[in-house]
């Protein structure tokens, strides 16, 4: 662990959630690699994340940012090591990969919305695991799901377009659906895959404070890839630094300074604002 | 006439290796169609000595005799549920077939395999075929007609749906699995809104095809109108034919117009 005095950058808000006890995600030892052992997209990854936790995983492309996070939710299945979710191992049992999943909500890049179904009706496929497959057949929600769906679309100041077709929003506004339908999960945690890579820098903001300001009224943990540092060191409570599939950073945004962000992106050079493509 | 100096536009001549490669293809084709009209005897003298007796029957089509309009109401009315059910039944039929063939549903392979097998084979045997072997089974009339149409198109659709699956966009599909939701329900509410304006589409043009279909299999004792059509025929009442001809080619520039308008308005 490095703990690297000379903190001399400290923009990080402070974090909120200092709460001790039982992690809500830990992740131990965790690796992956691909096809005939050859590429190893992650190795030996460990921490944990506390409840209502907002923690960012930095590192450049092809760090295993992704990796690590299809993981959690067994998109990928991890090759070695061991995750607990409250406790619980989710690496070993596959009946319960669907219980597993509904506490766990994701975020994508670009978004992974049903383009043609409405606004109201992708947020309402976030209750789909709560429901039957027989009702499922129908299109048809409870009174209950669709009050949850209008009210996550609320959080996220969208529930005036609820009954428009998805592809008629803008980027970020796609974005914030995909929050609303990870938010009607009800989860525990929200894995956010480079949620902004493809917006631009305003509406990154936007959509950032959005997951940021709606997950922590609710307690929901998040774990957040991103590969731009300021974004990072804005919204992160923690920051977990990772290159090359393994971890070499974990501490507070405070405590990541220059040093560790070359490490973490591999420079020489001395200037690295702008070091994440 | 100016096009930038850099990029002259200059025909791209054959080189004498692609003349002569163009001519072999060329002659091969004629040896091929030659050979094949040889086994067809097909034979201009035989064909010109026909045209008399062609133009004999055609004369007796005229004038068409427009008294059969009135009986031809009901049997329109079969031709056209004949098309419409054999959709339905093709539907029902492709839908669950397609989405097991598609690849990227992955399915175990057994399936799959077998998926593909039973479409192939509703494909490859002719709806007339389905047909004959329908009406022996369940006699004459709309019903069996219906059947056919719907196992065989149920082939042709079966094989379209799952090519339309294979091209979606995966991510949203991935992002349902993400939230819990299981196999089916996340077909329900991913593969199928990607892939329905195409199977409206598809839908939409093979009931057109049907209705063509359907008056065939009507000559075979499957109802319909393709049943009256014969039956003139049969008694040499070839100006009822031609009545009956002409409300055919009515009756399917009028299903094609329809579909066609239809289906701009549903998938744009």
């Amino acid at each position: 662990m490095y703990m690297e005095k000379e903190a001399a950058l400290n923009v990080a808000k402070s974090s909120p959630h200092e709460t001790s006890g039982q992690p809500i995600i830990s992740i131990r030892n965790v690796g992956k690699t691909y096809a005939n052992g050859s590429v190893v997209a992650l190795s030996n990854a460990s921490f944990d994340v506390q409840r209502g936790e907002f923690v960012v995983i930095l590192g450049p492309s092809g760090a295993g940012k992704s990796t690590l996070l299809r993981c959690v939710n067994r998109l990928a299945e991890p090759t070695q090591g061991k995750i607990f979710l409250d406790g619980k191992e989710i690496t070993e049992n596959a009946r319960e990969l669907r219980e597993v999943r509904r506490h766990i909500g994701m975020v994508f890049q670009h978004f992974n919305l049903v383009p043609r179904l409405s606004v109201l009706m992708n947020v309402l496929s976030g209750r789909l695991s709560y429901r039957s497959t027989w009702r499922s057949f129908f299109y048809s929600f409870t009174k209950e799901d669709r009050a949850i769906a209008l009210e996550c679309l609320e959080m996220v100041a969208l529930g005036h377009k609820a009954f428009q077709r998805a592809s008629t929003l803008s980027g970020g506004e796609q974005q914030r659906v995909a929050i609303a339908r990870a938010l009607a999960q009800k989860p525990t945690v929200i894995l956010a895959d480079e949620p902004v890579a493809s917006l631009d820098p305003k509406i990154a903001r936007q959509v950032l404070t959005y997951l940021k300001e709606v997950t922590h009224s609710l307690g929901i943990s998040v774990i957040c890839n991103l590969h731009q540092i300021d974004f990072a060191r804005e919204y992160a409570d923690r920051i977990v630094g990772l290159c090359d599939g393994e971890k070499i950073f974990d501490g507070k945004a405070s405590e990541l300074t220059d040093n560790i962000l070359k490490k973490i992106y591999r420079l020489n050079a001395e200037d690295d604002s702008d070091a994440s493509e | 006439m100016s096009h930038s100096g850099n990029f002259p536009l200059e025909q791209p001549s054959l080189t004498y290796f692609g003349k002569a490669k163009f001519l072999a293809y060329t002659l091969a084709a004629a040896i091929f169609l030659a050979w094949s009209a040889n086994s067809l005897e097909l034979n201009a003298g035989e064909l010109m000595r026909s045209m008399p007796v062609i133009g004999r029957y055609i004369a007796r089509m005229f004038p068409p005799d427009w008294t059969v309009l009135e009986g031809l109401w009901g049997p329109t009315l079969d031709t056209l549920c004949i098309a419409l059910w054999g959709t339905v039944i093709a539907s029902i039929i492709g839908l669950p077939l397609g989405i097991l063939a598609a690849k990227n549903m992955h399915s175990p392979a057994v399936i799959r395999v077998g998926a593909l097998t039973i479409l192939n084979i509703l494909r490859s045997v002719s709806e007339l075929i389905w047909a004959i072997f329908f009406v022996a089974a369940v006699g004459l009339g709309p019903f069996p007609g219906a059947l056919a149409l719907g196992v065989n198109f149920g082939g042709i659709l079966g094989r379209l749906y799952a090519e339309a699956i294979e091209n979606i966009d995966p991510k949203p599909h991935e992002a349902l699995r993400a939230t819990g939701a299981n196999h089916v329900q996340a077909i329900m509410f991913s593969v199928i809104p990607q892939v329905l304006p195409q199977i409206v589409s598809y839908n939409l043009y093979w009931f057109e095809v049907g209705v063509r279909s359907a008056t065939v299999l009507g000559m075979i004792g499957a109802g319909g109108i393709g049943f009256v059509l014969v039956t003139t025929i049969r008694l040499y009442e070839f100006q009822e034919t031609a009545a009956i001809l002409l409300v055919i080619l009515v009756l399917v520039t009028i299903i094609d117009r329809a579909s066609a308008v239809l289906r701009r308005a549903i998938v744009g």
